[in-house]
């Protein structure tokens, strides 16, 4: 019993409960909307954030952010579409992406280490030069007429599930065990709750915000293929815009922007709450620009909410502490 | 008398003026005095909402919902006058209200709620662009061609001269800027703002109401944007949702190469005036000397992250050094 309210503690179980609250109550509305075809629709739709979201979750947890991922989403599908489209093969094409993504990583991390420029910044501009990049190197042009079977990986599918999407769910269990159990995979965490505690107990703190970057940035650049495979074609402004809706989906799913509290399986959660709300409204019928109203107000409500109950449960827990204290010295007496 | 002007003020000016020489040389075009001045017309907007966001820095919080503010004001601004048939003047005071309101329910939340700035702006920012796209799809109008048909005496609201030689915009910077460098830097709510950022136990053990302080900042830079819509609305003639929606980057790029910390507590508005203009210059100069539009973000993000990596650090010299090998540092610097 105690397990399970433990277990009910954890904010991810929050999350959890919102978004099948969310199923549920448009599923009462339009009972299409919880039939296994949308349920699984949800999913894909939602496997090119939930892989920007893990990403997003390491540099949130060092206590820094990321803006630049949709510049990175952009780049990376624009090179790798245009290797594909030109009969390069999808291994090169998918080397090519993640070296871009290590790489634009790497100069964020190494600017936000070691120039010590606020990571917001850091991003930020490389965002702006990433797509200036991506502009010059496709020449302004749309990347055009991918071939089929590479569209085709986003569409196979294994026992009726997609397969990209056992993959992703997979990869997404692995980072989380890897973050919370492995030595390593603490020490995000811990950099983002306390780095000076961090520095004296002998964390590579620098060398892990680093990787932080690298890791968010290939992220970005494997969800540019997933982009790629999935639309079949790349605009110069694909992935604008993203990275807000990447951070509005890990802070819905627990993570915090000031560092050290959440996990990968919450951000995921996050990811597939926010993609599932715009097609709960079209299932509800309420017009498209009813979208970005509803995800902004969800996200503040929601954030506001934990904050006081969180503050609220920690008061509680004082008090009760107190009493006890109280109670133990009158025993004494 | 140099000696009380911040060196970094300074060297900004220098920056201004050999900016000014460098483009003029490369195209004289550069020196016509109307070009320079109708130029402020492409970033007043962008000028008139960092200068309050330079407020709610130095108090250490951040404001990104600004550009769509702007959007949402203009949008209010167009129906109220256009399809509920308001006076336009009535409209423009409504329309700067709405961009207050919208400061100030960031600001609530932000120091009372006690909720992350940059959280609460981010969904103000899906939220207040969400409800302008709302509003107009509501009014019926077209999302693409926007609403017009304003008055001339609205249109010349941005567009006009006074006396015939100084544009509208540019009156209008000096004004905004006086307002916001009176308040900052003379009055007592100033010194406030400064107190709260630097730390803000100390100035609630002061008795400084800090909530106040900091929400104030937030309706401030609200109604700024506010106004920034009516401007940007009259200056193009039309009113659409998605105005102000590439500013995030224009706004914090002045702010932050003006010389104010990102962490709160150190900077100024002269400095954010100053980058705004030459910011603005840059684009111009860049684009009479042949460089394509689309590529001067490239050198608009490089400025970003060169100049925090030359100011966001007290001394740079020594990072420098370590840079190269000099002075190894083992993980991390426990004063950073």
């Amino acid at each position: 019993m105690s397990k399970i309210i433990g277990f009910m503690k954890h904010r991810e179980f929050r999350t959890v409960a919102f978004l099948i609250a969310l199923f549920l109550i448009v599923g009462l509305v339009n009972s299409d909307f919880i039939s296994i075809g949308n349920i699984q629709n949800s999913l894909k739709n939602s496997l090119l954030y939930i892989v920007l979201a893990v990403g997003m979750s390491f540099v949130l947890l060092t206590g820094n952010i990321d803006i630049s991922v949709g510049g990175v989403v952009g780049l990376s599908a624009a090179v790798s579409g245009m290797i594909i489209r030109d009969g390069g093969s999808i291994i090169l094409a998918v080397i090519a992406a993640i070296a871009i993504g290590a790489f634009i990583g790497l100069i964020n991390g190494l600017g936000v280490t070691k120039l010590k420029i606020s990571s917001f910044i850091m991003t930020l501009g490389m965002n702006e030069i990433v797509r200036v990049i991506q502009v010059i190197y496709t020449d302004g042009q749309w990347v055009e007429n991918l071939p089929e079977t590479f569209k085709k990986i986003s569409q196979l599918s294994f026992l009726g599930i997609n397969s990209l999407a056992i993959i992703v769910i997979a990869a997404v269990i692995v980072v989380h065990l890897y973050l919370s159990n492995s030595k390593s995979g603490r020490y995000f965490a811990a950099i983002g709750d306390n780095e000076d505690g961090s520095i004296l107990i002998g964390i590579p703190v620098n060398k892990f915000k680093v990787l932080s970057f690298v890791i968010s940035s290939v992220c970005a650049s494997l969800a540019g293929l997933i982009f790629a495979s999935q639309i079949g074609f790349i605009s110069t402004t694909a992935g604008l815009g993203i990275e807000m809706t990447v951070i509005a989906a890990a802070v819905l799913g627990g993570v915090s922007l000031s560092g050290g509290i959440g996990s990968v399986i919450g951000a995921s959660i996050g990811a597939i709450i926010m993609t599932s709300i715009n097609s709960a409204l079209v299932f509800l019928k309420v017009p498209a620009f009813w979208n970005a109203a509803i995800s902004g107000s969800l996200l503040i409500i929601i954030v506001v909410t934990d904050v006081l109950i969180a503050r609220r449960a920690n008061k509680k827990a004082k008090t009760e502490r107190l009493n006890a204290r109280i109670s133990n010295l009158q025993e004494e007496v | 008398m140099l000696k009380k002007i911040p060196k970094w003020n300074l060297v900004l000016l220098v920056t201004l003026i050999s900016e000014i020489v460098i483009f003029g040389l490369i195209n004289p075009r550069f020196w016509n005095m109307n070009v320079l001045l109708n130029s402020f017309n492409d970033f007043i907007g962008i000028a008139i909402i960092a200068f309050f966001v330079t407020f709610v820095i130095i108090t250490g919080g951040i404001d990104i919902s600004g550009g769509s503010i702007i959007g949402l004001t203009s949008v209010v601004a167009g129906i109220s006058s256009q399809v509920m048939g308001l006076n336009i003047w009535l409209a423009v005071v409504l329309a700067i209200v709405v961009g207050g309101l919208c400061g100030l329910l960031n600001g609530l939340f932000i120091a009372y709620a006690k909720v992350q700035a940059m959280v609460i702006t981010l969904g103000g920012m899906l939220l207040y662009s969400g409800i302008a796209l709302v509003l107009v799809g509501i009014s019926g109008a077209s999302t693409y061609e926007g609403i017009s048909g304003f008055s001339q005496g609205f249109i010349n609201l941005a567009n006009g001269k006074l006396f015939g030689i100084l544009p509208h915009s540019v009156v209008l910077f000096i004004v905004v800027f006086i307002i916001a460098y009176i308040l900052l830097h003379r009055t007592r709510y100033g010194r406030y703002i400064y107190l709260t950022g630097i730390n803000q136990n100390a100035a609630e053990y002061s008795g400084i109401d800090t909530r106040k302080i900091i929400t104030s900042t937030y309706v401030l830079s609200g109604l700024s944007a506010g106004l920034a819509g009516v401007i940007l609305t009259s200056y193009l003639g039309s009113a659409r949702a998605d105005f102000g929606g590439e500013y995030l980057m224009p706004i914090l790029t002045a702010i932050v190469l003006g010389g104010t910390l990102i962490t709160g507590g150190k900077g100024g508005v002269v400095g954010t005036a100053l980058a705004c203009i030459i910011v603005g210059f840059l684009k111009l100069g860049l684009q009479m000397g042949g460089v394509q539009t689309q590529y001067i973000g490239l050198a608009i993000g490089l400025l970003l992250i060169i100049s925090v990596a030359f100011l966001g650090i007290p001394n740079f010299k020594s990072n420098v050094s370590r840079l190269l090998g000099m002075k190894k540092s083992r993980g991390g610097n426990l004063n950073a």
